[in-house]
């Protein structure tokens, strides 16, 4: 053992918090957001799995330590200030545009439904194993205090806005969903995540999220995911999805918000011809974190995944994305394209990609590419030699690299909104794709 | 002529990578008036237009360069730009992602704030962009593009005179401008520049063959060999050189 006997004390102290809260709130957590006895097992898995550590490759690069910074793990208590008033006191401070048009919009302030129906909406979710690298995901096991279960049939558009408080009773949010989508449904889904910052004394607060999707033969779901928390919050999500025959999902995820982020995500191609299009983007700045890992399982032939990553590292921040896909022997005919780009902005930045590609069948075609650089000089020379300035030069540039991950996003009200969120905010843009 | 030149060069030497590449180069550029630099490869012809525009990488160890009497060489390249100077690229660069319309409006605005004038809305800009195209022989889709993603040399070329023709100014430096392209091509081209020439204004045409200047005629001709010009005179210079190539005056850079 010549590790630092600090690091260990540190690690199993986070873990010790976890149950000591768990074990003063257990009794009051609502049975309809999780079963008691679910409650108790996804604690004992994390028990025997125990806290993860920076020296397994699939936590590397999550900012562990910021869950000692936290104030607790216990979620916002139940008889707390009427949630609907809150939410109406921090409407004003929150960067909330209007609902897309044809969406419902459901709204939960940490971590608990206040506003908004759907016909489809139930609470309450059903416990799933997580593996080893999505163990986060037993902590909203735990202690969730809502769980949105919808099943949806034909076309749907909603979108579910989680807002965190940055109440000071509110020191750990624990959203979670699951959905279902039924054969041959056409779904839209925007996941929004935002908060009202927290006085900069305040503890870092938590918001642990799990994510279960399953899409039925034939079901097409499109899944918008902004991260856009306020930067006192440490956000874990833990994304778990399975495609039946001819399921299609596509992510389009932009992160640029909390103080540290982690995703651990896992789809499972299960069915023939099934296919997943993730297309993410992370920017961070100052001393940011986003940490993303997605596990991508071909388990039947004919399946198919594309991968694009863009990720922005300025001043101090740190931005990692994991890819691993594997294509097993079930799954003859499979096809991958991976890309993932990182571009270092900040002289202490970092970026660290990490394709990975295990293939255990014949028949597959597999492509995949991870650079890593800075901005072009000679790309900013020519725009400096036009008379732009270096400051919008610099944000033209950082705006194209993403564009290939921003133009996927079909909506075009939300992918203004992801380019402003990502890139900074430019000056007016002609818009020269329709004829005039 | 007039009292103050355009471009005033006065001895110029400059560095690139750790090699001396220009070594005293002497120049003056009145208003209206179009010069030639011509050369062998590798005789600094691009590093002086890259010196005078000031690109990242190219150091100036003597020397001065003035542009209507302000000093350039203190100007970042940007305020250079802004103040009327244009560089024409001989390999611009593509840049998926930012559309071509953008980067001119960007280009314009900012020329046009330093000028003390309004800037143009969308409409009015796309006025003044569509007679440019139509006269650069530019599909109008091509503004919606990346800047350059996916053109051709001799669009990219000519996507470089209609950022001239929108950007207007006062000295245009065009770095081997006709180099790639084919005759037609070549002829659109000239045809874009003609159409700036004025008396209020001056460009410098660096090119390799003389072919250019029977379609752009320039007023004087200096032959650029190792980092110094060897020879200056009017257009018939550049016919002499077609004849006899560049190793005639090869010996006369070492003297």
């Amino acid at each position: 053992m010549s590790l630092p006997a600090t690091a260990a004390v540190s690690r199993s102290s986070v873990l010790d918090r976890v149950f000591a809260d768990f074990n003063r709130v257990a009794a009051e957590l609502p049975g309809d957001a999780a079963a008691h006895a679910a409650r108790a097992r996804a604690a004992a898995q994390l028990r025997e799995l125990g806290w993860p550590s920076a020296r397994d490759e699939q936590w590397r690069y999550a900012n562990l330590r910021a869950f000692d910074r936290l104030g607790g793990f216990g979620p916002h208590a139940a008889g707390a200030p009427d949630p609907a008033a809150t939410l109406a006191a921090l409407r004003g401070r929150l960067e909330l545009p209007p609902a897309l048009p044809g969406f419902e919009r459901l709204i939960y302030l940490d971590g608990v439904h206040v506003e908004g129906t759907h016909p489809a909406l139930h609470t309450g979710a059903a416990a799933i194993v997580w593996p080893a690298e999505q163990r986060l995901g037993l902590l909203c096991d735990m202690f969730a205090t809502d769980a949105a279960h919808l099943r949806l049939r034909g076309e749907s558009a909603l979108e579910i806005v989680f807002v965190g408080s940055g109440r000071a009773s509110a020191r750990a949010a624990y959203p979670r969903l699951q959905l279902r989508c039924e054969p041959g449904s056409r779904v839209s889904l925007i996941e929004r995540h935002l908060g009202v910052a927290a006085d900069a004394a305040a503890p870092a607060s938590l918001v642990a999220m799990n994510l279960t999707i399953e899409l039925a033969r034939g079901a097409a779901l499109t899944h918008y995911r902004l991260q856009q928390c306020a930067r006192q919050t440490l956000f874990a999500d833990t994304l778990s999805a399975r495609l039946e025959e001819h399921a299609r999902y596509a992510v389009r995820s932009v992160a640029v918000g909390a103080g540290s982020a982690r995703t651990s995500a896992r789809v499972q191609l299960a069915g023939r011809g099934a296919t997943l299009a993730w297309h993410g983007i992370a920017v961070g700045r100052g001393e940011q974190v986003h940490d993303v890992t997605l596990k991508v399982e071909h388990e039947a032939p004919e399946t198919a995944t594309e991968e694009l990553f863009r990720g922005i590292a300025d001043e101090r921040a740190r931005v990692a994305f994991s890819g691993h896909i594997r294509i097993d022997a079930r799954a003859p005919g499979a096809q991958t394209r991976q890309s993932l780009r990182g571009l270092i902005e900040g002289a202490a930045a970092e970026i660290d990609l990490r394709p990975r590609l295990e293939i255990l069948t014949d028949e597959v075609r597999a492509t995949h590419g991870a650079t890593t650089g800075r901005l072009d000089e000679d790309l900013l020379f020519y725009m400096l030699a036009r008379g732009i300035d270096r400051s919008t030069a610099r944000a033209l540039l950082k705006w194209a690299f993403l564009s290939d991950a921003l133009r996927e996003i079909e909506l075009p009200a939300l992918r203004a909104e992801a380019e402003r969120l990502a890139a900074g905010q430019l000056p007016d843009v002609p818009d020269l794709g329709a004829p005039q | 002529m007039s009292a103050t030149p355009m471009l005033e060069v006065r001895d110029l030497a400059a560095r690139v990578g750790g090699q001396d590449v220009l070594k005293g180069i002497s120049l003056s550029v009145a208003p209206g008036e179009v010069h030639a630099i011509m050369g062998p490869n590798g005789s600094g012809k691009s590093t002086l237009a890259y010196v005078l525009a000031g690109r990242p990488g190219y150091e100036v160890t003597a020397g001065s360069a003035s542009f209507e009497g302000r000093d350039l060489l203190t100007l970042a390249p940007e305020e250079r730009a802004r103040a009327g100077l244009f560089l024409g690229f001989q390999y611009p660069v593509e840049i998926p992602g930012v559309n071509n319309a953008y980067l001119l409006k960007a280009a314009l605005n900012a020329a046009r704030r330093e000028r003390g004038q309004s800037e143009l809305d969308a409409f009015e800009f796309l006025q003044l962009v569509r007679s440019k195209t139509q006269l650069m022989h530019i599909d109008e889709s091509f503004l919606g593009r990346g800047v350059n993603e996916g053109f051709s040399g001799g669009e990219k070329k000519r996507n470089e005179i209609l950022q001239m023709l929108v950007l207007d100014p006062k000295l245009a430096l065009l770095d081997e401008t006709d180099s790639g392209l084919d005759i037609d091509a070549l002829k659109v081209v000239a045809n874009g520049v003609n159409s700036l020439r004025n008396p209020a204004r001056s460009i410098v045409l660096v090119t390799h063959y003389q072919r250019l200047l029977d379609y752009i005629v320039p007023d004087f001709v200096h032959v650029l060999a190792r980092g110094r010009i060897v020879r200056s005179g009017d257009r018939t210079l550049a016919l002499e050189l077609e004849r006899r190539g560049y190793d005639w005056l090869a010996g006369q850079a070492a003297a």
